[in-house]
Parts: C-alpha cells; sequence; structure tokens
C-alpha cells in the first residue's frame, strides 16, 4: 500500500514537473522581481512544490514562506494586517472569512482578473471570493466530503452496499436503517462524521432540508437559525447521538481511526481520508456519495483556502504573478497540491489531479474522481458570505457540541440564535 | 500587589524625609532605589501597565462596522445582561467554592498520613507528587482519553457493576470530572507544603500529649491542625487564585460545554477575545475576573486572620 502511494505521488509530482516545464518557456512575460513574503497555516512542505515550480519559471522572484499554526492564523492576521505590516505580500484566506478581511480592507481588489477567474475555476469556487460586489482573492483549493462505508460490517448485516453513482445516492434515513442493522450484527457504531461537531459538516443537513445557510439578509447580519428544517435536521442529529448511532465524546478529526479499525459500518469523510483508509483499513470498504434527506435535497460541503494580496505589500506585482500562477496556471495548481491530498480549485488541475487520487485509494476507491467531480460542479453550496462568519460558526459549534450531548434542538438553536446576534451587535 | 507597592513607597517617603538633613544619608536611599529599580520596573511594565490599559480600554467599544468609540461602562453593562457571563459567574463561583475546600482537606489528610512513619511512605509520597511533572495540557489529554465513553473510567466502574458514566458529555456530570482531574494534578503540589510545615511541629509536643493519653485524633486536632496554620492559610489561598484562573483542561476536554455547564470565566475571556473577536468586552471581563479575585482573597484573609 505504501509503495504504491508513494509511486502515485511521485507519478503526479513529475507530471507537474512537465507541464510546468512547458509553461516556463510559455508565460515568463513578467517583469515583476524581488522577494514576497506568503503567509499559511500548512507545513512548510505542502508549500514547497509550488514555490520550486514558480521560481523556476520565474527566476526574479523568490518565494519565502512562514507558517503560522491554524488556531492562532486568524488573531495573527489581524495583529500584523492591523498594523499595517507591508512583511506579508501574499496570504492564505480562509474563504468564510474573507468578507470580513475585505471589509476590514486587508485584501487588494483583484476584480480585473474576474474573467480569468471565472473561466480557471468551477462557479462556486469563483463566487466565494466575490463580496460587497468586488473579487479581493483566487480559489486555490476545493473541498469536498464522501461517503465512506465498511463492506465487511453491512454484509453481515445482510445489507446491499451503496455505490459511487450520484444517481443513486442513498438519503440518511437509509443510512439510519443500515447502520442500525450493522449495529444489530456487532458492529460497534452506525454512522461517525469526520468533524463531527463543525458547521463545515453539518450545514448540509440543513440545506438538505431547505433550511438554508443560517445567514439571511442584505446585510447577511441575520440569523435563521430556528426555522422548522433547522430544528427537524438538528433533532435528527441529536437522535443519532442519544440512540447510540454515533458515538459522543469523541472529538473531531478524532473519528476517523473509528471507521479505519471496523468499528463504523458509515464514515463521512473528506477526499484526504482516501488515502488514510487505503493505508489504514484492512477490511473491505468502499466509497459512496454524500447522504441525503428523503424529499430533500443533495447538498455537499465544499471551499477552502484562497490565497489573496496584502493592501500593505510593497511588491504586488510579482504577488499578483504568484496568484496567478498558483490560481490560473493548471500546473502552478496541480503544484499547490502535489505534497498534500487536496482538490485544486483550477479545474483543468481538478481533471488531472483526481485520476492520482483514485489511483492513491486503489480499488476500493473506484469512482471517487467521477464522485468528486459530479460533487463539485452540481450539489455543493458553499459556507455564507458574511462579515460575521466568525462568530457565527463559533456560536453554532458549540450548538451542535450541546446537541450532540442531549440538549433540546429547538431551544439550543434559539439560545445561539441570541447569542449570534448579541456578537454581531458588537460588530 | 496594591498594598505591597504603597508600603513600599511609604517606607522609601519616610526615608527621604529623615534623610534630609544630614545630607550624607541621601545616597543610600538612591542606591536602595537603584537595587529596586528592576524589580519597580518590571512591576510597572508586566503588571499595573497591561492591569491600567485593560481597565481603560474596557470602557471603548471597536468594531469592524463601527469603528473606535468610548462607551464608558456599557460594556459592563452588556456583561451582566449576557446569560453567557452569568452563567460563567455562577459556574466559576460554584467551582470555587467545591473545589477549594476538598482539595485542601485532602492535600492536609495526605499531608498527615505520607508524614507518618508508614512502610514505603516515601515512595507513596512520591507517587502522589508525581502528577505536577506532567504539564496541565498533557494531563488534560490523557484525561480526555480516561473519560471517553468507552474509555479507562468506564471500564473501571465496570469492575464494580457502576454502569457506564457519561462524564464530559453531561452537563450534571462535566465540572465534577473537571475537578477530578486538576485535585489528580494539585493535590500533591499543595500537599509538599503542608508537609514541611507537618515536618516543622517539634516532635516533644506528640510525645507529651502520648504520655497525657491523648489519642491519634486528639493530636491532630489539637496540635498537627493549629501548628500549621500558617501553610495552611498560604496554601488555601495560592489554591483558590490558582483554580480561578484555570484554563486548559477546558479548553482541551469540554470547550466550556456542555450547555455552559464548565464555562470558567478565565474560558468565557478567552473565547470572547479571541474567538468572538471583541477584545474590549473580554478586558472588561477580566477586570470583573480580579476583582473577583482579590474579594475572595481578603474574605479568606480575614477569616483567617480573625481566628488567631
Amino acid at each position: 500500500m505504501k509503495r504504491s502511494r508513494a509511486a502515485s505521488v511521485a507519478a503526479v509530482a513529475i507530471g507537474a514537473l512537465f507541464i510546468a516545464g512547458c509553461s516556463a518557456a510559455a508565460d515568463d512575460s513578467g517583469s515583476a522581481e524581488g522577494t514576497l513574503q506568503f503567509l499559511g497555516t500548512d507545513d512548510p512542505a505542502t508549500y514547497a512544490p509550488v514555490i520550486d515550480a514558480f521560481e523556476a519559471s520565474h527566476p526574479d522572484i523568490t518565494v519565502e514562506y512562514t507558517q503560522v499554526p491554524f488556531d492562532q492564523y486568524s488573531s495573527t492576521l489581524q495583529q500584523r494586517l492591523g498594523a499595517g505590516d507591508d512583511t506579508i505580500d501574499v496570504y492564505g484566506v480562509d474563504q468564510p472569512n474573507l468578507s470580513q478581511l475585505a471589509a476590514q480592507g486587508f485584501l487588494e481588489d483583484l476584480s480585473d482578473l474576474e474573467g480569468e477567474a471565472k473561466a480557471a475555476t468551477s462557479e462556486g469556487q469563483y463566487e466565494i471570493n466575490l463580496y460587497d460586489g468586488k473579487m479581493w482573492a483566487l480559489s486555490v483549493w476545493n473541498s469536498t466530503q464522501l461517503m465512506f462505508y465498511n463492506r465487511d460490517a453491512l454484509t453481515a448485516a445482510g445489507i446491499e452496499s451503496p455505490t459511487a453513482d450520484p444517481e443513486a445516492r442513498w438519503t440518511w434515513e437509509q443510512i439510519e436503517e443500515a447502520g442500525r442493522a450493522a449495529q444489530a450484527s456487532g458492529t460497534q457504531y452506525g454512522l461517525v462524521l469526520e468533524q463531527i461537531e463543525a458547521y463545515y459538516q453539518l450545514q448540509p443537513l440543513a440545506e438538505s432540508l431547505g433550511g438554508g445557510s443560517g445567514i439571511v439578509g442584505d446585510e447577511m447580519l441575520t440569523a435563521d437559525i430556528t426555522n422548522d428544517a433547522w430544528i427537524q435536521a438538528m433533532d435528527w442529529y441529536g437522535e443519532t447521538f442519544a440512540s447510540g448511532l454515533s458515538p459522543r465524546g469523541v472529538g473531531g478529526f478524532q473519528t476517523a481511526p473509528i471507521f479505519s479499525d471496523g468499528d463504523a459500518a458509515f464514515f463521512v469523510g473528506g477526499p484526504w481520508d482516501v488515502g488514510r483508509m487505503a493505508a489504514d483499513a484492512d477490511f473491505d470498504w468502499g466509497i459512496a456519495p454524500m447522504p441525503y434527506f428523503e424529499g430533500g435535497d443533495a447538498v455537499t460541503p465544499t471551499g477552502s483556502w484562497s490565497w489573496g494580496i496584502n493592501t500593505a505589500s510593497k511588491n504586488k506585482d510579482a504577488a499578483r504573478e504568484f496568484l496567478e500562477f498558483a490560481a490560473f496556471d493548471a500546473a502552478g495548481a496541480l503544484s499547490t497540491a502535489e505534497a498534500t491530498t487536496i482538490i485544486p480549485a483550477n479545474t483543468d488541475a481538478e481533471a488531472e489531479y483526481l485520476p492520482g487520487l483514485e489511483e492513491l485509494g486503489g480499488d476500493r476507491a473506484a469512482g471517487v474522481a467521477d464522485l468528486i467531480s459530479f460533487e463539485v460542479e452540481n450539489t455543493a453550496v458553499s459556507r455564507p458570505t458574511s462579515v460575521g462568519y466568525v462568530q457565527f460558526e463559533a456560536e453554532m459549534n458549540k450548538a451542535f457540541a450541546d446537541i450532540r450531548n442531549g440538549a433540546d434542538a429547538a431551544e439550543r438553536l434559539e439560545q445561539a440564535a441570541s447569542q449570534i446576534e448579541a456578537a454581531w451587535d458588537k460588530l | 500587589m496594591t498594598s505591597r507597592l504603597s508600603s513600599g513607597t511609604g517606607v522609601a517617603a519616610r526615608t527621604g524625609t529623615a534623610a534630609r538633613r544630614p545630607r550624607r544619608r541621601s545616597s543610600p536611599l538612591l542606591i536602595a532605589l537603584a537595587f529596586l529599580a528592576p524589580a519597580l520596573i518590571a512591576l510597572l511594565v508586566l503588571r499595573i501597565a497591561p492591569a491600567a490599559v485593560a481597565l481603560w480600554q474596557s470602557m471603548f467599544q471597536s468594531g469592524l462596522l463601527s469603528g473606535d468609540r468610548f462607551v464608558g461602562l456599557s460594556n459592563y453593562i452588556d456583561l451582566f445582561a449576557s446569560p453567557d457571563f452569568q452563567g460563567a459567574l455562577g459556574v466559576t463561583l460554584l467551582f470555587t467554592v467545591l473545589i477549594n475546600p476538598i482539595q485542601v482537606a485532602v492535600s492536609f489528610l495526605l499531608a498527615v498520613l505520607y508524614t507518618k512513619r508508614l512502610a514505603g511512605a516515601k515512595i507513596w509520597r512520591s507517587l502522589v507528587i508525581l502528577p505536577i511533572a506532567v504539564p496541565p495540557a498533557v494531563s488534560a489529554v490523557m484525561w480526555s482519553v480516561i473519560y471517553r465513553p468507552d474509555g479507562l473510567a468506564n471500564a473501571f466502574l465496570d469492575l464494580f457493576g457502576i454502569p457506564p458514566q457519561p462524564f464530559l458529555t453531561s452537563p450534571q456530570q462535566a465540572l465534577v470530572s473537571i475537578m477530578v482531574l486538576l485535585s489528580w494534578i494539585g493535590v500533591g503540589y499543595w500537599m509538599m507544603f503542608l508537609i514541611a510545615g507537618i515536618n516543622d511541629v517539634p516532635r516533644s509536643y506528640y510525645e507529651a500529649a502520648s504520655l497525657d493519653g491523648a489519642s491519634s485524633w486528639r493530636q491532630l486536632w489539637s496540635i498537627t491542625f493549629p501548628l500549621v496554620r500558617r501553610p495552611l492559610a498560604f496554601v488555601l489561598v495560592a489554591d483558590t487564585v490558582s483554580n480561578l484562573l484555570v484554563f486548559a483542561p477546558v479548553q482541551i476536554l469540554t470547550k466550556g460545554g456542555p450547555e455552559g455547564s464548565t464555562n470558567l470565566l478565565m474560558y468565557d475571556i478567552f473565547t470572547r477575545a479571541y474567538t468572538l473577536g471583541d477584545l474590549n468586552t473580554a478586558q472588561a471581563e477580566v477586570v470583573i475576573l480580579v476583582l473577583v479575585t482579590v474579594l475572595i482573597v481578603g474574605v479568606q484573609f480575614r477569616l483567617l486572620k480573625a481566628e488567631d
């Protein structure tokens, strides 16, 4: 398993270098030069390939990357950008935070690139960078969610496994029934969500029932989380824990081992789990589309990181070249995903990348490339664009945790709504 | 802090007036000041200035959309009107009232036990102290595994036929679970001070009491307890302050939940400042926490003094 993973990473890398080589000859038109300071949350190894490829095609520009841990990223940006720090040229923008950063004047207006941006990526990933009628960043990565199932557990319960075909997408009701049957025949849990208490993964539950993102209004500063669809979705969510279908007391991102150890029938996770399951799970598993509620819409999470330019930067021309390389140039975009399992937002790079991801997962991940393309194109719903998103998400995640532990969904959502409004009053 | 500072300046002022007539004496004052300068500057820069800044900024509001403006006490009024803050204050007071007497009592009893000449007392003593060597964040992660539904704690309860408990996922049990974990860390530490105190009690008192036929209980209450009052007072005050500032286990284990049942003031301040981005109100909350701490410690000093 390890070897095939290494081989496919190498194959993708060679491919990227090849395309990078071709494009280097074609577009070395920029006259920009100097050193760019680039700030992000990932390990430096993640960005080494894109920086190397960019420097090879733009010999006059060097890029220096600084990592800030995710937990401190937002506050570090606030402090440094707020102080007019010109030693940051390009920085990673967590997409839901874009409006806030743009409203604060920390992002350079990139509206002149709208045409190219629209052509380079999906509709959703283009729109996520818009705020107040202008475009403020370029999408570099994208994400989606997939449902992993334990075929051995389902077979033991006499259930035929789902397929990767989006047309044959299962409903949450079916998942619940099959999960309970698997539990009855000896599997510990029926269903586990990877980000078990996080808005990113739970927004689709309410969206599937037509409840919306939870933020409405012209200014996107009105909470709408107490409608019937939100309450119904959260009642269902709470019940999965109350009934023991899903485990309490295990934190987000600590849940994947439950599935890879064979203790859960279904697991909803990201493309980054494909390689992990291929390496860790020694039972028969497969991938299917993320479920929806019966009678509702198929909705999947999406979004990841965009890159933007600091308004205080003294090297904006070079910064633009770097951004365009990572977002518009297929080879450049592909090199951003070379050292990590994440989907490039660039459509051409995505098409190039996904077969490699499918190969990484082996036979069990068959169909995952087409499935991801389908979801990104058809079912992806972004997190809401609001200057108050940060406060909204924080209060929502607390509410999810409480509902998971047994709080009444309707009452807790009511409470969250007033907490959110109180936090927004201070904006 | 303030009392120490004002008595310091008081002494300096008195020396100053006394020194006016014989001119030579003014130089010792300058020398003393020079020696004190590093400490005084550190006190000013690291303690007093930040406190003053917090107090000042707690009267402003700087919003993303509304800009900076002076709002007087309105942050404080908002806080006292906020159900989250009311909850946090209530939880913190309940936590303080429960955990401090328990920790001090257990530390005292352990200290008495481990100063007896028992087989292996020193080894047991070392084992009790050992958790101090583990950083709080690491102990919190360890206990998160212990408290998991399928974790060690439930396996242990199962040995006695007790059904599995929800621990951190239950609003009724989460705060107690955090108290157990904090006591596991803290009791050994406070015990050390009390052991030092007990070892200072002259053996002859016990010998005399034994000759008079006093029981062990009588000796404990009439000799040991009164004679370790000073270290006990220190332990009580220091323990209270450290428990009012608990943060890491809450952040790692419960994030203030379920349903705000472990939302201690320190954690509420953190979320207000760095998650909700409302620094000014968070600073108002810091000021309130300091006042609550000063108040509680003041009451403790008064009670301890009254009995002297």
